[in-house]
């Protein structure tokens, strides 16, 4: 072990100094990495949009219970939250309190609500209610209607429903179709990758020969297909960070209305382009450990 | 030592390479190992080398039982062993310096020791210009030359050279065969070398053992051809 230690400056050194000496190989097989990734980049900018979506429309789906003024006890607020969470169907209860309520109405409708602040707040308690289904959404709030305490519900409306049962198949449908992806990036770049190392297997063979051991000869090459995961990831780090701002920036955010609001440039793209260089670099790693180990077993 | 005990092997076409070997090699000595093509020559080397196990008998290179190593032991057996082979097998994308100093890092010599010994090895096989020369630049000579320097950086106590003059032609064989010579006087390495030069057999006269169809046929202490009829 402290061998392998001692050797790994050198190792990373053959390293480099093999990706300049194959260098038609290499440059095809980060051209081949760089290509897979700019397509996985594009579909992670749109699933992690998709995402976002049907989470807000999600939050729609909530039933926004508004208390009468009077309750303010907090045995009556128990109560109450008992009698809701006693509903069949119901998921979670959230209790928000009239200034709560009030940063909300901020939130949504402006800054001219902020005189309210303090004493003079208008607003009276409320619950936030989930539902399992959204199905159930109309009958569950009448249902929490008929509670004493409650003044009124709400919630996004009768086409609500309808729209998350769409877009969950949107959803289904994109994560089927991002590890379909996944699994062809993980075959297209491990392939481009055992290619460099085949045309080598004669040397995997000389340096068994002349006296290496079977990790001194997979390390150089595992840092190797890392380092070749890693350059074939810059360019579609690029991509994404330049372009998706560029792409926020032209629709202004959001697409048509608020509810299909963009994810915000920052922290999306870096964590895009984070799990572009581990991605490059793992599955860089993987497909010359598989590689270097089979041709270890080519000849004794 | 280099001792093989009733050694055979047979390979998947039906081929039989080698059939019931006895054969004891001493320390320091030089052995000359001849016959047609395909008698068993090459399979010996391999056999020597851990690069294939025999079916029968047992094989020993300096008390290891060859016959018997894991393939993830085999490269640190090959450690103590220099092979030279005659389709050279350097790295090619490695300079010739790098090359040797290869045999030597994978020992985690330290950088200081390795570079002196690569440079002794370089003056030892005259190739101290070619030290940043990559193989496709050298003649076959040259390559050869590289090879045995690669072979004998880490004092082994045995070289095994499969037809080491195969590729040469005769003056450059001379080259060679004196260079081994040299390495088995100064170095005291036990050489066995497979070639069917016949010319070179008889110039440079060794204990000379002649494999026919897999059977020794001969072993001769003082050297010298066989004439086939």
């Amino acid at each position: 072990m402290s061998n392998f230690f001692r050797s790994l400056p050198k190792h990373v050194k053959t390293a480099f100094i093999s990706i300049f000496r194959h260098l038609a190989m290499s440059l095809s097989a980060i051209s081949a990495v760089t290509v897979t990734l700019l397509l996985f980049s594009t579909f992670l900018m749109i699933a992690g949009n998709i995402s976002l979506f049907t989470k807000n429309i999600e939050d729609d789906l909530r039933i926004h219970v508004v208390l009468q003024p009077d309750v303010v006890k907090q045995a009556d607020l128990d109560n109450v939250q008992k009698d809701i969470e006693g509903i069949q169907g119901v998921k979670k209860v959230t209790f928000s309190d009239a200034d709560h309520e009030l940063e909300l109405m901020i939130k949504e409708h402006g800054e001219d609500f902020k005189m309210y602040r303090g004493k003079e707040n208008p607003l009276s308690n409320a619950f936030f209610v989930s539902v399992k289904d959204a199905d159930t959404i109309a009958a569950i709030s009448k249902q929490i209607e008929q509670l004493d305490h409650v003044k009124q519900t709400m919630y996004g409306g009768t086409s609500v429903p309808k729209m998350v049962s769409m877009v969950d198949s949107i959803r289904f449908g994109g994560m089927i179709f991002v590890i379909l992806l996944t699994l062809l990036a993980l075959f297209l770049i491990s392939n481009s990758i055992k290619m460099t190392i085949y045309a080598r297997n004669a040397e995997i063979a000389i340096m068994r020969n002349v006296g290496a051991t079977n990790w001194y000869i997979k390390v150089p090459f595992m840092l190797e297909g890392i380092l070749i995961g890693l350059l074939g990831a810059i360019l579609p780090c690029i991509f994404t960070y330049f372009g998706y701002p560029y792409l926020y920036e032209m629709l202004g955010g959001q697409i048509v209305t608020s509810l299909f609001g963009l994810q915000p440039i920052y922290p999306f793209t870096l964590q895009i382009c984070a799990a572009l260089l581990g991605f490059g670099m793992l599955v860089g790693l993987i497909g010359s450990f598989l590689s270097t180990t089979k041709y270890l077993h080519w000849k004794r | 030592m280099i001792l093989l005990k009733n050694v055979s092997k047979s390979y998947r076409n039906g081929v039989h390479a080698l059939r019931d070997i006895n054969l004891e090699v001493e320390d320091g000595e030089f052995v000359y190992i001849i016959g047609p093509t395909g008698c068993g020559k090459s399979t010996l080397i391999k056999i020597l080398d851990g690069e294939e196990l025999p079916d029968d008998g047992e094989v020993f290179v300096n008390g290891i039982n060859v016959g018997k190593l894991r393939h993830a032991k085999v490269p640190l057996y090959r450690r103590n062993i220099g092979v030279i082979f005659q389709d050279f097998r350097l790295l090619p994308k490695m300079t010739v310096f790098e090359n040797i100093a290869f045999a030597l890092e994978v020992l985690a010599m330290e950088k200081t020791a390795i570079r002196r010994r690569v440079r002794e090895v370089l003056e030892l096989v005259d190739l101290q210009d070619k030290a940043k020369a990559f193989p496709e630049q050298l003649s076959g000579g040259q390559q050869q030359r590289a090879t045995i320097g690669r072979a004998i950086a880490n004092h082994p106590k045995v070289l095994i050279a499969d037809e080491p003059t195969g590729n040469l032609d005769p003056e450059k064989s001379i080259e060679i065969i004196q260079l081994l010579d040299k390495i088995n006087q100064v170095e005291k390495t036990t050489i066995v070398m497979v070639t069917h030069d016949e010319k070179l057999v008889n110039a440079y006269k060794k204990r000379t053992i002649a494999l026919e169809e897999g059977f020794i046929v001969a072993d001769i202490k003082k050297g010298g051809y066989i004439q086939h009829d």
